[in-house]
């Protein structure tokens, strides 16, 4: 059975149990009122019995007595008497006996009751005629006169009565022995006999009624012990009632007693495995708010405490190339660094109050100070980063030291904000610690991004895409032999935004193609105009695997192949290196319409010389970033020179771009360099300039 | 031994106070529900011919409560069996009626109301009548508060007035409660009442009723007659005769005397029963001292005769 339904059977009896003990108290109240009912009016019965008969003695011994006082014991027995009766405790079967032998008494009682209003009737009588009878002897100068023996004996009959009385025996009185008799012819002697006798006479003839009813109510003490017999029998079965009274309620005691015990063990029981159930609960609850390596709140409890904080500024850290520490020493020593780390923050951060540490990610933590400024939460990411590039872990022996980005915002959203300068930070390679701000746009970009997308869409719908041109000087002809076509977005102000400003994002949408294809027609549209120059467009080296885009190339090239137009291309170098066949057959291809493959900012990012042994190059661009710095720095000098004397060697010929000033241009041209480009000859224009001379 | 004798005696004299105790001069009843009863007492509707009432056959105004007829006549002028008792003083009698057959007043009073003899009434001729008098309804409502007058509430009302009819301030009370001293011959009277043994059944508040007693324990009296005595109620032979020993209270203006009205005068009442109850004959001189007593026994008038209304 179930703990809960046991429980409810449990209760349920303790619940029926305790109602029966009230019923029964009740009950047991009831027949205790009504034994002690019966007691006191038996007893009362008992006395009003003793009072009648008491009072009964007292009438036979006095002479002059108010009999008022008998009747009304009589009337008190009586009543006392129908008390006992109908007493409740009657009606019950269990007391049908007692009911029986009070109604037999009852039957006692009235003819006690007639005996004694008998007894009373004749005792008067007699009470008078002793009475008349001393009176009479004292009133008995006459017999004295005429007959002194007839008067001694009249005093001796009276002294029998008398004592018969109070013997109750008869055998004092002879026959013919209580009447006086006299010869005396004096007629008043013979009438004071006369009333004598009259008196004597009747004595003699109610004595015996007398004695008898006297010896009834005498013996009406058998009524007595009645009485006694019935309070006792009475009080045996009462006692056996309240026994059986109580054994009943000691069984109803006990259910009760364990049911309370059964439903505080249930209760103790039900308890425990609640208390189970909460623990299960709460580590639950501790799985879903806190991390279970670190210990630390997690991502989730982030999320719900960030609403709670009023001013909060998090620190979001991020332990730099942690993927290789995982790699190289294993996700368990990862765990154990994460585990280490968290300790440091901890103690780092002890110093701090309202501060809450949580592990967002894999290798990201955070920390929350609330009501702080950002100066002083940026001082303290300072403090902890520098702290931990300097401490070294010593994991299972192992040395480790980590480098860590933090982070540092308190602009809402918190995390996201966070986390976008934390992705600035990894972008760049020397900064480890950066506030977000607003002026840095990270947020904007995204919005930008997004109006630039849609700019470009209407640029290319209004056909604002357009090329401009750069002149490529021959340093030693002083002659511009070739354009550099470059990507413009006239905008609808009709300035233009050069390509860093859209391409970027062109390129990851596929307004990217539909660029290099207008860029492409465009460009060799004006070139066709300018035969004596040659053109060049740009192109990613991830183009040459797009095959829209160079079936219009090479669509382009095929139809505009008979008009002495040429077209070069530029590719720029990724470090995603594509299929070599494909770049050779794609190279291989450019060829075969007298196109020329030039590599364009060479000197950085992923320069490979590979390439060059690989690959028909035709031209090296060399990148301004060293170009630029020629007449400053001597090394940026020898490397543009090893780089010239290297083309040179594989039969390529280079390009100087970022030309700036004349002084860069001299040292290109004394140096032997053919070609270059900059702002110093010209920026880049909307239309190639028809005189091809420059003015070095 | 005589010591002993002495005290004894001396206890004896203690125990021995006058057997006859004054009527309390303040008696409990309801006002109210007694004037109401007394209406009723007077009422002759509660006849079957409204032709008698209580008051008919207990002239509580000039016969002290008693019929000065031989027997009461009651409806279409039957003649009643017994000499009417007195009512007045009733409350103190043990029980009710010459032969007791009723224990109280209550009882007594259903008594005369449903004899066909007297009333000739039945519990529902009288509830009818009277819930049918807008007197008695608004007068039952007042007293009783009920909106319907049952039976035995109209017993009740008479009940309450006889309860009222007591004769308190007789001389002889006034003497016992040491207010006055008694002529010579009524104290002479006294003493002979005691004397010839009338006290042992004349006692008590009521002097007399209070027991049963033989009429003729020395010498029979009248065995032939057919009165309802005692023996009617307990159908024992030895109680043929056997009466309610009556109250000698008022009993000068109560004549005729006995159940039978055999005497006209306390003389020959006194004559009588010396004679058959104490087996003496009292001298003239004797029976006019116990008169003079007897006469110390009359009181005064209930005062709820005077009053109407209650206030």
């Amino acid at each position: 059975m179930k703990l809960s339904k046991l429980l409810i059977t449990f209760i349920l009896a303790g619940i029926i149990s305790l109602i029966s003990i009230i019923y029964f108290y009740s009950i047991q109240r009831d027949f205790t009122q009504q034994h002690r009912n019966f007691i006191l009016s038996i007893n009362n019965l008992e006395n009003s019995y003793a009072d009648t008969t008491n009072l009964v003695l007292k009438n036979s011994l006095y002479i002059y007595i108010n009999q008022d006082d008998i009747a009304l014991a009589n009337k008190k027995l009586e009543k006392n008497y129908l008390k006992v009766k109908n007493s409740k405790i009657l009606s019950d079967k269990n007391y049908i006996d007692i009911k029986k032998q009070i109604e037999s008494l009852g039957e006692d009682l009235k003819i006690s009751k007639e005996n004694i209003e008998l007894f009373l009737r004749i005792n008067a009588s007699i009470k008078n005629s002793l009475l008349f009878l001393s009176r009479h002897i004292d009133n008995s100068n006459i017999l004295y006169k005429y007959d002194k023996k007839e008067l001694l004996r009249a005093r001796i009959i009276l002294k029998h009565f008398n004592d018969v009385k109070k013997l109750q025996d008869l055998a004092y009185i002879k026959k013919e022995d209580y009447l006086l008799s006299s010869n005396s012819t004096n007629k008043d002697v013979q009438n004071y006999i006369k009333s004598f006798n009259l008196h004597s006479s009747f004595l003699v003839k109610e004595y015996p009624f007398f004695f008898k009813i006297t010896k009834k109510i005498v013996d009406c003490d058998v009524n007595h012990h009645k009485i006694e017999t019935i309070k006792h029998e009475f009080s045996k079965k009462a006692m056996h009632d309240f026994n059986a009274l109580d054994k009943f309620a000691f069984i109803l005691v006990s259910i009760f007693l364990i049911s309370f015990a059964t439903i505080i063990t249930l209760l103790i029981k039900y308890k425990n495995e609640n208390h189970k159930l909460l623990d299960t609960y709460s580590s639950l609850e501790y799985s879903l708010t806190y991390d279970q390596l670190t210990n630390l709140f997690n991502r989730r409890k982030f999320e719900l405490d960030i609403k709670d904080f009023k001013n909060p500024t998090l620190l979001l850290i991020n332990i730099n190339d942690f993927k290789y520490i995982n790699d190289i020493y294993g996700n368990s020593i990862g765990n154990l660094l994460l585990k280490e780390l968290t300790k440091f923050i901890k103690n780092e951060m002890e110093f701090f109050d309202k501060t809450s540490l949580y592990r967002l990610g894999g290798d990201e933590f955070g920390v929350i100070f609330n009501d702080i400024n950002i100066e002083r939460a940026l001082a303290i990411a300072t403090k902890l980063e520098k702290y931990i590039s300097k401490h070294t872990f010593k994991i299972n022996n192992i040395e480790i030291e980590i480098t860590v980005s933090i982070a540092v915002n308190n602009i809402k959203p918190i995390l996201e904000n966070a986390d976008l300068t934390l992705k600035q930070i990894k972008k760049s390679n020397n900064i480890n610690i950066s506030i977000y701000e607003e002026s840095l746009h990270l947020k904007q970009n995204v919005k930008e991004n997004m109006r630039i997308v849609q700019l470009i869409k209407e640029a290319l719908q209004d056909d604002r895409i357009v090329p401009f041109f750069q002149p490529i000087i021959n340093l030693q002809t002083s002659k511009i032999e070739k354009y550099e076509s470059l990507v413009r977005l006239k905008l609808k102000d009709g300035t233009f935004l050069p390509p860093f400003k859209f391409l970027d994002i062109a390129q990851k949408s596929s307004q990217y193609d539909e660029i290099t294809k207008t860029m492409i027609e465009k460009t060799i549209k004006v070139a066709k105009k300018y035969p004596q120059y040659r053109f060049s467009i740009n192109m990613a080296m991830t183009d040459i695997s797009n095959k829209k885009i160079t079936n219009i190339l090479f669509e382009t090239l095929q139809k505009y192949q008979d008009s002495n137009t040429i077209l070069d291309i530029e590719l720029l170098e990724s470090e995603h290196l594509t299929d070599m066949q494909m770049v050779k057959a794609f190279i291989k291809k450019v060829h075969s319409y007298n196109s020329k493959v030039l590599i364009d900012d060479f000197g950085t990012g992923y320069s490979n010389f590979s390439y060059f042994s690989d690959l028909d190059i035709d031209i090296v661009k060399i990148d301004g970033s060293i170009v630029k710095e020629i007449t400053t720095h001597k090394k940026k000098f020898h490397m543009l020179k090893s780089i010239k004397n290297f083309a040179n060697g594989m039969n390529m010929k280079t390009v100087s771009e970022f030309v700036e000033n004349r002084e860069i241009a001299i040292t290109l041209k004394n140096i032997g360099a053919i070609y270059a480009q900059g702002y110093y000859f010209s920026a880049p224009l909307e239309q190639p300039l028809d005189d091809d001379n420059v003015t070095i | 031994m005589k010591f002993i004798l002495l005290v004894l005696l001396y206890f004896l004299i203690l125990e021995a106070k006058e057997p006859i105790s004054p009527i309390p001069l303040e008696v409990d009843y309801d006002l109210k529900k007694a004037l109401l009863g007394k209406k009723l007492f007077f009422d002759a509707m509660l006849s079957r011919d409204y032709s008698v009432s209580c008051f008919s056959c207990h002239d509580i105004n000039e016969h002290g409560g008693a019929d000065p007829r031989k027997v009461s006549i009651g409806f279409k002028h039957h003649k009643g069996n017994i000499q009417s008792p007195t009512v007045l003083n009733a409350r103190y009698n043990f029980v009710q009626f010459w032969n007791g057959r009723a224990k109280d007043l209550l009882e007594q009073a259903n008594g005369p109301l449903t004899n066909p003899n007297e009333h000739n009434m039945d519990k529902k001729t009288i509830e009818m009548r009277i819930n049918n008098s807008s007197f008695y309804k608004k007068e039952f409502k007042k007293v009783y508060h009920v909106s319907y007058i049952y039976y035995k509430l109209v017993l009740k009302a008479i009940v309450e007035f006889e309860k009222a009819l007591t004769t308190p301030n007789s001389r002889f009370d006034k003497y016992l409660r040491g207010e006055i001293k008694l002529t010579d011959s009524e104290e002479k009277g006294y003493k002979l009442f005691k004397h010839y043994g009338c006290i042992t059944c004349h006692n008590g508040i009521n002097i007399g009723s209070n027991s049963y007693q033989k009429m003729g324990t020395f010498i029979d009296y009248d065995t032939k007659s057919n009165y309802p005595d005692r023996s009617v109620v307990t159908k024992k032979e030895f109680d043929k005769n056997v009466f309610k020993v009556p109250t000698l209270r008022n009993i000068t203006q109560t004549a005729p005397y006995f159940h039978d009205a055999s005497a006209t005068t306390l003389k020959e009442a006194i004559n009588s029963m010396s004679q058959h109850n104490l087996g003496m004959i009292i001298s003239d001189k004797d029976a006019d001292y116990i008169i003079s007593f007897l006469k110390s026994l009359d009181g005064e008038k209930p005062k709820i005769l005077e009053i109407n209304e209650a206030f």
